[in-house]
């Protein structure tokens, strides 16, 4: 007998943000985070330190996949941070370092919590409603007749991953295959809600960049189709090909996994009796003039000879994520019964070929009308390909985000200084009545206002990697970096050429400041105003719905943590 | 659960330290004078012998992040290109001593990267204009043995006019019996050292394919025209070289009239002593010393280029050679024999003599012939319980049930020759051999899928599946025998010969009497094999024997030299490509510098390895002078071109073998090279990046022990 042991008492934990654990990994991870950032980010290596794979990234996205945080304060955090990126795929980084900004610098105040949350969310809304209305500077409307700022906001979240490994012409050539690749899943006919299409990425690893391609209709990878050269497939008398589509496993074992025994007399084989279960399904697909089968498992290889004998081609391993897409562009419904057929399964095809990629054979399914298409996607090693699989997969979901909402920020840390100066600037101007109705002074408001600031100017600040300045101007409120190796002279103009976005130039005297003047106290500035310079000269664009949400996950998971005063473990 | 977190950023880039002393393993691996290497392990006292940077890479232990890097990156270029690896590991070397050297003198780590990606860019698109296409290589081989050249002729002005227009004309004349008015427009390239004329030639051949679709009237009024847009696009996307050198797959519809003219004019020329090799000379310029490997493929082309004239298939196709090594033959005794060679056990090479000449049907079969064997994918019911009702006495073990039955359906279709892919159940294998059939196993899918193609046997997974459709007929089986018909002793395992009338496999019979050699002698006849694969793919090879790296290096001089700011400031823009990297113009100079010094070291390590130079030193004061001299002559591109042409371009001069080496012209693989040079330089700029590593897994407690626990940091 074993003994029981006596149960331990939870553990309680008060205030844990005032321990200095915490507040160091709280840092630690910052600082891992900030390094990251931008298209000039340091990357870190992910691996388990026994050799095997090694990923090499920037992306909040893989490093959040992989990292175990272990206090409870951060795990908070770090899950906030990940349901933000499951939902908008960009601006993790922004969120999860602009959160930990947030609470450094709340921390630091000295005043109670509760007044702190309560006035960061007023400085929320102020933020959200600006970001939202017409006279919003940072922002700009995406025209979805031109390619231009379409490209701008592909190329942004591409260039903002330099672990892809790409240069110039491989940017601009991935760019365009992925508005390709976007304008295919827009339907042409819409009804009343109209529902997007499906890319799929199709990866060939060791080739250049430049040999990746974008095909309409789904590529399914198929070695053993080189027997079958070259491709002939039976049509229907409307020159169609009819596909079946099978979710279940023919590969001809016993369905029955489930627990409890089978008694068989040994003369009967299973096999033979599942298999000709099998070769009757067959036989109905021939009657039904079937041109095409797909299996998500295996075929049994009676029934694909049995098959190619009749002219129907078989192709099956195709894998769970490949099925959806694959019903919905045929438009046949997924058979999970071997037992039962019926005829309004089918799903139709225009076209059906071989295409070869590398060393890889594929089945390329052609539709009628496409929605859905294959990216296939080249890079020359796995970390880089790996990385740039998740690149192109984000610049997919925004463009996807913008055609929802057709705005888009300005980049390069433009829209944290504007918002940062513009909330400078409103939190100056407020009546004493909108302090009572929080219930706060005047001195609290600013307090927690700066600290705000501050924290979305240290998110711009992280996209400097190297040595060098970070200014922002009076006028705009942008940001602007000067590289490293001058003398700290008075006149910046001649340092800055462009902003960070890219929309303004050093033709006109815009009164350049250090942006980490934390040492004095923040000037006192007038409202931003809109950009003049040209849309035309964009560098870069942050999807806006992503940053919108960014900013907003960060400031409420930084008052969540905030007003944690308790952990209760238990430490059985 | 825990993650644990080491910051690797510092001056010394602890990454880039490692890669280089990785890399410095691989140093005499490089070049056409290659010195082996042993690698020994200490644990179970094994040694094996490597003489490439590929199977150095897989011998090494390779623990660390960086490390594990490399060695993805050289997989990937043996996967893609199966040569240029040492190439890369050298450079991966090279660049990460340049880069560590940046960094000590406080480059910032971004201008480090775009200056760096930016100049490597620039340089692939400069030496392109010694990019030479396929079709000149002959003549390029052929100028320096003074031979009086075909192709000069008075037309030759004309088709060296028409390459200054937009769009490339080939001359073709019906009247194949006059060759010398015959004149393929690339064939001047060799007349003229104007440098701007080369480059002309160079970009408006970049779509090599395209030249073949377009066939326009030389003046000639009985010439047929083919030409249009239409063509150019559609074949500019897949070209693969077939039959001629002039002439592909794509186009091939279009002139398909002319297709006996065509064969015609080409069989002609075969009476031409240079021309009779056809690709088997570009494979000894591709060859870069290994005479083994360059005769075997000579061999393969004269024998595929038979079958193209029948079959009109490509003039080169890799997938159709395979490789038999066979270990107790000296080396002299390497040869290419049609159809399959594989080896079998001395018992089954007892059936053949049963065979005699007779044609044998044959079955193929894509997975394992045992019993148990089950197509992949099915997965065996657990909870099945067989009832027996009594014992039955006339049935034996269900095991002797499956061979006879096997047995009796080999039997049945009379079957001879069973070729598997995966393994042989033994029994089944003693039975066959007891009944005359026999049976090889470990057979690749390429191998089956080649019989299938010209037997007609349909592959099957079971032996069950068979019906008479799937049966092929038409193999023969023979002893293989050496030339002499040398008594195949090998001990244990005895070379059969399976062929079939139109079979288009051959087989690259590989000898040695050296065990260790084996691997080291079939690696080197692919490595060469995929060189013309990949030269005849590219449609184009570069001048070789360090041409393409010296024009590297003096462009790279005048990059640093032209000044970037005020003058053109869009130059500056494309240069600074990498978003706000401004700082690049300070530091260019220095960068650029790096750059260079990869390819420097690469030459000078090139030079000493083949005794061109007796230090590194000698070495680098040679190269220094032939820029120098690169840049005096104006066009550093026609200079290299007139050294490469006259044989001169980096002999050392001193060296014992200056001699030897008169008219011995190099060539190189163009995508292998430039994907090399790319690849390393990516490993270097994407470990120069790092600034941390973020260990997973299970391993915090000890690495909270180790020793090293301080460097890191857990969260």
């Amino acid at each position: 007998m074993s003994r029981l042991e006596a149960k331990k008492p939870p553990l309680f934990i008060s205030e844990p943000l005032t321990k200095a654990a915490v507040s160091q990994s709280l840092s630690l991870l910052n600082g891992i985070l900030k390094s990251c950032y931008g298209p000039t980010g340091r990357l870190k290596q992910l691996h388990n330190c026994v050799g095997g794979y090694v990923c090499t990234t920037s992306q909040s996205l893989a490093i959040f996949s992989c990292l175990s945080v272990s206090h409870p304060v951060l795990r908070i955090l770090v899950a906030s941070v990940q349901n933000h990126i499951s939902r908008f795929s960009d601006c993790g980084l922004f969120t999860a370092i602009l959160c930990c900004s947030l609470i450094e610098n709340f921390k630091s105040l000295n005043v109670a919590s509760c007044t702190v949350i309560k006035i960061s969310k007023h400085l929320l809304s102020l933020s959200m409603d600006y970001l939202k209305s017409e006279a919003c500077g940072c922002r700009v409307s995406v025209d979805f007749s031109s390619v231009e700022s379409l490209c701008c906001l592909v190329r942004s979240v591409l260039t903002s991953k330099p672990a892809c490994m790409l240069n110039k012409t491989e940017v601009d050539h991935l760019t365009m295959l992925i508005l390709k690749a976007f304008m295919f899943t827009v339907p042409c006919h819409v009804e009343s809600t109209a529902v997007l299409g499906r890319c799929i990425v199709v990866p060939v690893k060791g080739r250049r960049v430049m040999d990746s391609t974008v095909l309409p209709g789904l590529l399914i990878e198929a070695p053993e189709i080189q027997w079958a050269k070259p491709l002939t497939v039976k049509r229907t008398s409307s020159n169609m090909i009819k596909i079946a589509l099978f979710c279940v496993s023919m590969a001809g074992d016993c369905f029955s996994p489930e627990e409890g025994t089978i008694a068989v007399h040994h003369r009967i084989s299973l096999e033979m009796s599942e298999l000709n279960q099998l070769l009757n399904v067959g036989r109905q697909l021939v009657n039904d003039e079937v041109g095409l089968v797909v299996c998500q498992k295996v075929i049994h290889p009676f029934l694909k000879q049995f098959l190619k004998e009749n002219h129907i081609t078989a192709v099956d391993r195709t894998g769970l994520s490949l099925m959806e897409p694959l019903s919905w562009m045929t438009g046949s419904k997924p058979i999970a019964s071997i037992h039962s057929l019926s005829p309004s399964c089918y799903g139709s095809l225009k076209d059906v070929c071989i295409e070869r990629f590398a060393s890889k054979y594929f089945v390329h399914l052609i539709p009628n009308d496409t929605v859905v298409c294959s990216l296939v996607l080249c890079n020359r090693n796995e970390t880089a390909w790996d990385e740039l699989k998740r690149a192109c997969e984000t610049a997919e979901h925004v463009l996807q985000l913008t055609i929802k909402e057709p705005l888009a920020l300005l980049g390069g840390g433009c829209t944290e200084t504007h918002l940062a100066s513009y909330i400078r600037h409103k939190s100056s101007s407020l009546s004493n009545s909108s302090f009572k109705d929080i219930d706060c002074s005047r001195t609290q408001y600013q307090l927690v206002a700066d600290g705000f600031c501050r924290s979305l100017e240290s998110v711009a600040c992280s996209l400097k990697h190297d040595d060098g300045e970070i200014l922002t101007d009076v006028v705009y409120g942008h940001c602007w970096f000067v590289p490293s190796g001058f003398p700290s002279v008075s006149n910046w103009a001649d340092l800055v050429s462009t902003c960070g976005c890219g929309i303004n130039d050093n033709t006109e005297n815009l009164n350049w400041r250090l942006l980490q003047g934390q040492f004095g106290s923040p000037v006192i500035q007038g409202c931003p105003e809109e950009p003049s310079g040209k849309v035309a000269n964009l560098k870069t664009l942050d999807c806006f719905a992503a940053k919108c949400s960014g900013l907003q996950v960060a400031l409420e998971t930084a008052n969540l943590i905030l007003d944690l005063s308790y952990v209760i473990e238990d430490q059985n | 659960l825990p993650m644990a977190f080491r910051d690797v950023s510092a001056r010394r880039h602890i990454g880039l330290q490692q890669l280089s002393s990785l890399a410095l393993a691989g140093r005499t691996l490089l070049g056409p004078m290659k010195s082996c290497k042993f690698i020994v392990d200490e644990d179970t006292n094994q040694s094996t012998l490597i003489c490439s940077a590929f199977r150095l890479i897989e011998s090494l232990d390779l623990t660390s992040a960086a490390g594990q890097l490399l060695n993805e990156t050289i997989q990937a270029q043996n996967k893609e290109f199966k040569t240029g690896m040492s190439t890369l590991l050298f450079l991966v070397g090279a660049w990460s001593n340049a880069v560590l050297e940046c960094l000590q003198q406080d480059v910032p780590i971004s201008a480090i990267v775009s200056v760096m990606s930016e100049g490597l860019n620039s340089c692939c698109e400069e030496v392109q204009c010694l990019q030479i296409p396929i079709h000149d290589v002959n003549q390029e081989l052929c100028s320096s043995t003074a031979r009086p050249n075909a192709f000069q002729s008075k037309t030759c002005q004309v088709g060296c006019d028409s390459l200054l227009h937009p769009e490339i004309f080939l001359y073709v004349q019906k009247d194949v019996s006059a060759p010398e008015k015959v004149v393929p427009i690339n064939s001047c390239s060799h007349q003229d050292d104007n440098c701007n004329f080369n480059k002309h030639l160079v970009s408006s051949l970049a779509g090599f394919g395209s030249i073949a679709s377009l066939v326009k009237p030389a003046g000639d009024k009985s010439a047929s025209v083919v030409s249009g847009s239409g063509v150019i696009t559609s074949s500019c996307n897949k070209n693969k070289l077939t039959y001629s050198r002039y002439f592909n797959t794509v186009g091939k519809s279009c002139f398909s009239s002319q297709q006996g003219n065509f064969q015609g004019y080409f069989s002609g020329q075969s009476a031409d002593p240079c021309e009779c090799y056809g690709s088997g000379h570009l494979a000894m310029a591709l060859s870069h010393g290994d005479q083994t490997s360059m005769k075997l493929l000579q061999s393969i082309v004269t024998y595929q280029q038979k079958r193209a004239e029948c079959s009109g298939s490509s003039q080169f196709n890799i997938a159709e050679i395979v490789t038999c090594c066979l270990l107790g033959l000296p080396e002299s005794y390497s040869c290419v024999s049609p159809g399959f060679v594989t080896l079998v056990s001395p018992e089954q090479a007892a059936v053949i003599k049963y065979f005699e000449e007779k044609p044998l049907q044959i079955l193929l079969m894509d997975g394992d012939l045992t019993e148990q064997y089950r197509h992949l994918g099915f997965n065996r019911p657990c909870n099945v319980r067989t009832i027996l009702e009594g014992p039955s006495l006339q049935e034996g073990r269900a095991g002797d049930l499956w061979l006879s039955s096997s047995l009796d359906i080999l039997t049945s279709f009379e079957v001879n020759l069973v070729l598997v892919k995966g393994n042989v159940c033994e029994n089944l294998m003693e039975r066959c051999i007891a009944n005359s059939i026999l049976v090889i196993g470990c057979v690749t899918r390429d191998v089956l899928c080649a019989f299938g193609e010209v037997t007609g046997a349909q592959p099957v997974t079971y032996l069950t599946q068979l019906n008479a459709s799937c049966v092929g007929s038409g193999a023969q089986v023979e002893l293989w025998e050496a030339r002499d018909g040398r008594a195949m002793d090998l001990g244990e395992l005895v070379p059969v010969r399976i062929k079939v009338r139109g079979l288009s496999l051959l087989t690259a019979v590989l000898t040695t009497t050296v065990a260790s050699k084996m691997q080291l002698i079939e690696d080197q006849f692919w490595t060469a094999a995929y060189r013309l694969h990949h030269a005849l793919n590219d449609g184009k090879v570069f001048l070789g024997g360090g041409a393409v790296e010296l024009l590297c290096l003096s462009h790279i001089q005048v990059l640093a030299e032209q000044p970037v700011q005020p003058a053109n400031k869009n130059a500056l823009k494309e240069f600074c490509d990498r978003w706000r990297a401004a700082s690049v113009t300070e530091y260019k100079s220095v960068v650029l510098q790096a750059l260079a010094s990869g390819w420097k070291r690469y030459l000078s390590a090139v030079m000493c390895n083949t005794a061109k130079a007796a230090s590194e030193l000698e070495a680098c004061t040679s190269i220094g002078h032939h820029l120098k001299k690169a840049a005096d002559y104006g066009s550093p591109s026609a200079y290299i071109l007139k050294e490469f042409r006259r044989g001169d371009l980096l002999r050392g001069g001193s060296g014992p073998f200056a001699d030897h080496e008169e008219g011995l012209k190099v060539f190189d693989n163009v995508t292998a090279k430039t994907e090399a040079w790319r690849r390393a330089l990516d490993l270097v700029l994407l470990v120069l990046q790092t600034d941390a590593e973020i260990i997973t897994g299970p391993k915090r407690n000890q690495l909270l022990n180790s020793h090293g626990s301080s460097e890191f940091m857990f969260l």
